[in-house]
């Protein structure tokens, strides 16, 4: 962050990768929001569709690498996997381009949008690049196959680390190690010793360790439990989408990927074909994301108005898209907020 | 499965194994509850403890358990930081080839819950996947932890899920995997659930991830009929849905294998926090011994510790602190033996 203070007095650019299908116009409304609260941001926009490289194989675009390598930070709509194309998911090509090590995803309750939980504010860390995704795995004799989670110490330092950097930053009080070592005393061991070592430097964030079935648990229970939650992968990857699932689902909560070479900030929703182009798709998620990454390049009160013009405009559920029950368009939706702002 | 023929009188022992936590005092309760209405049950007391390095107490305890054939058993803390030292409650499972574990998460009515009417069974695989324990550290620093799925485990999990949904008049099976990523392993044991379906073909099947799994559960639980995942899945899902009807205090879980049987809180909780309180609910626990009443066919003082356990949290709403009331957990015991002393059990 303090490598972005230089430039917060001028016109920083951004990639945007509007997405396929919703993805363009919720792009559109976030680009309408941020012209309207005069955000000091160009968009470079980039198209990700797979191209057929030297080697033969498809892969993304040169020209989009390049631009989130010298921008540094970008956001991103919903992209779809075609299946069966020769070609593994964009998503997980766009992870291992930037060397993004961490997900983060901050679910909170709504006010005005009722759902059976109001009293969820928790960030789910989750290391991205290793654990259970690490892709090894084989048949060792037929009929019994192993797959492989691989922790290193390295990628669990870096998400450790990040995790308590986040908290100290954005005022949290508590992080949470969610680990299963009295089962994996090796691997969720070692993880669980990173997160224990990182959390001596801070000594101002409380820090606790947890069983992954106790969260489970004690978070549908009483979320409030929790403030901020730093696991491998796998948990990571089950307790964001429960969480997500506890205020209302994927169409209201943001993500933010943080990398070694950039920042990728996303809508983690799919790219909803059955309401693509119709002006029905809510732009929320999107737009906190892009909320989020306004708060890691520093513009917090940017960052702050839009979310306030956002949440003042679902709290009195005028212009409510139809996912949240309303029967407003999403251009509907996107101009209140512009009014507001 | 083999079912142990009673003793003299009609007499069956059981091994118990308290655990730690709230194990003891729980087990207490259920033999204060056992003896208060003659249930033909002698119990073999194993302490495990959890503190020393060596494994006498576990052979021991497995060795009764291979001699009774049923146990009823709390959960065993283990201290031990040593990484050569492996979970007691998973060598338990392991040795015993109890391959499949089930927890029917059935709401009771009143009891302050985020969802009403929840009837859910969920199926196991118990012994191997993640909690295969096979891991090492090829360089400092990098550890690999092998994740193991077998078709013969992953056969008779399936096999269990479908005939436990046709003997119960279940209508679907939900396999919960992650193929999408672990594409060789959890893909296997989809792979084989629908195979086996291929025997059932009244029942529907379909299979869903586990990420959106959870989502799906705290949103709307109802969509679950029976659900058949692989061994680290089915402790996420159960912990979630237990959460939901009521915690960690309700629920019992079943762990079955071809020869023996051990009955536990569905949760497979320690309790240290509150152990020693009278605070903890004891209703997991009994509703554990119901089960193990009911396999070894003493069907009618299951019943009637059943509807006095029913009786005493539902109607007359004596609950403990996690259920939302403010009663001890004696009063709750109490009370079931006050109703227990109204019936007559032959
Ligand atoms: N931002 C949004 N606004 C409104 N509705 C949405 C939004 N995102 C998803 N939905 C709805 O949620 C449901 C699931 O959406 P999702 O985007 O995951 O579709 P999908 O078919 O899984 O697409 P993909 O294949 O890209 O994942 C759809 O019915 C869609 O209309
Ligand atoms: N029988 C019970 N009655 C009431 N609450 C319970 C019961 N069993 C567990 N709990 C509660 O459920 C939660 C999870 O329990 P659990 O024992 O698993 O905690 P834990 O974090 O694993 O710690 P430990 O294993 O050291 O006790 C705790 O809040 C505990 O107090
Ligand atoms: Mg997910
Ligand atoms: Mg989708």
């Amino acid at each position: 962050p303090a490598a972005h203070r230089a430039y917060s007095s001028g016109v920083r650019k951004v990639t945007l990768i509007p997405g396929d299908g919703i993805g363009p116009e919720i792009s559109a409304a976030v680009q309408k929001i941020f012209t309207a609260a005069n955000v000091p941001i160009e968009w470079e926009t980039v198209d990700v569709t797979p191209v057929r490289g030297p080697d033969g194989k498809f892969g993304i675009p040169q020209a989009a690498i390049d631009s989130v390598n010298t921008n540094k930070i970008g956001l991103k709509g919903p992209l779809m996997t075609p299946v069966g194309k020769g070609h593994r998911s964009l998503n997980l090509a766009l992870r291992k381009e930037f060397n993004l090590y961490a997900n983060v995803r901050p679910c909170r309750s709504l006010e005005g949008y009722k759902t059976l939980y109001d009293d969820v504010d928790v960030v789910t860390i989750r290391e991205n690049t290793e654990g259970e995704y690490s892709g090894i795995e084989h048949e060792i004799v037929d009929g019994v196959v192993q797959s492989i989670k691989l922790i290193t110490e390295e990628a669990s330092m870096r998400v450790a680390e990040y995790a308590f950097q986040y908290a100290k930053n954005n005022n949290r009080k508590k992080v949470t190690v969610v680990h299963k070592a009295n089962i994996m005393r090796m691997s969720d061991g070692l993880f669980l010793r990173c997160a224990r070592d990182t959390a001596q430097k801070y000594p101002e964030i409380q820090f606790e360790e947890r069983y992954l079935d106790t969260v489970c648990l004690n978070m549908v229970q009483n979320p409030g439990k929790y403030d901020v939650l730093v696991m491998p992968n796998l948990y990571g990857d089950i307790l964001s989408d429960m969480c997500a699932g506890l205020v209302g689902g994927l169409g209201l909560t943001p993500s933010g990927n943080m990398g070694l070479n950039g920042a990728l900030f996303e809508s983690v929703h799919g790219t909803a074909p059955d309401i693509a182009g119709k002006d029905l798709a809510n732009p929320t998620a999107l737009l906190l994301s892009a909320v989020m990454m306004l708060r890691h390049m520093e513009l917090n009160e940017h960052a702050n108005n839009i979310e306030r013009a956002a949440f003042e405009t679902i709290k009195e559920g005028k212009y409510l898209t139809g996912d949240l029950g309303g029967r407003a368009k999403c251009s509907e939706f996107t101009n209140e907020i512009c009014a507001k702002l | 499965r083999d079912i142990p023929s009673a003793q003299y009188g009609g007499r069956h022992a059981v091994t118990m194994l308290p655990g730690g936590g709230i194990g003891p005092e729980l087990m207490n309760y259920v033999r204060e509850i056992f003896n208060y209405c003659g249930a033909p049950i002698d119990f073999e007391v194993i302490d495990i403890d959890p503190s020393t390095e060596g494994n006498d107490d576990l052979e021991y305890a497995i060795t009764s358990i291979k001699r009774n054939g049923v146990a009823l058993k709390g959960n065993i803390e283990t201290k031990s930081q040593s990484l050569s030292e492996t979970s007691r409650n998973v060598a338990i499972r392991n040795e015993l080839d109890l391959y499949v574990n089930v927890v029917h998460c059935k709401s009771y009515p009143g009891i302050p819950a985020r969802h009403k009417d929840v009837d859910v069974v969920l199926i196991r695989q118990n012994t191997d996947g993640e909690y295969a324990m096979l891991e090492h550290e090829s360089v400092p620093g990098i550890v690999e932890s092998m994740k193991v799925v077998t078709v013969e485990n992953a056969e008779r999990v399936a096999r269990y899920a479908f005939e436990y949904a046709r003997q119960n008049n279940r209508k679907r099976v939900t396999t919960i995997h992650k193929a999408n990523i672990m594409k060789l392993s959890d893909g296997l044991f989809l792979e084989v659930a629908n195979r086996v379906h291929k025997d059932y073909p009244e029942l529907e099947h379909n299979n869903m991830i586990i990420d959106n799994t959870c989502m799906q559960a705290v949103s709307n639980p109802h969509q679950f009929d029976v659900m058949n995942m692989t061994n680290l899945y089915g402790t996420i899902v159960s912990n979630v849905i237990c959460g939901l009807i009521g915690g960690a205090g309700l629920i019992s879980g079943r762990n079955y294998g071809d020869h023996y049987a051990v009955f536990e809180p569905g949760t497979r909780n320690t309790g240290t926090a509150i152990a020693g309180k009278n605070v903890a609910n004891p209703v997991a626990m009994i509703n554990a011994s119901i089960d193990m009443l009911n396999h070894l066919g003493h069907k009618e003082h299951a019943n009637v510790i059943y509807e006095a356990t029913y009786q005493t949290i539902v109607n007359d709403a004596i609950r403990t602190p996690d259920l939302g009331g403010n009663h001890s957990s004696t009063d709750v015991v109490e009370n079931i033996l006050k109703i227990l002393s109204t019936k007559r059990v032959n």
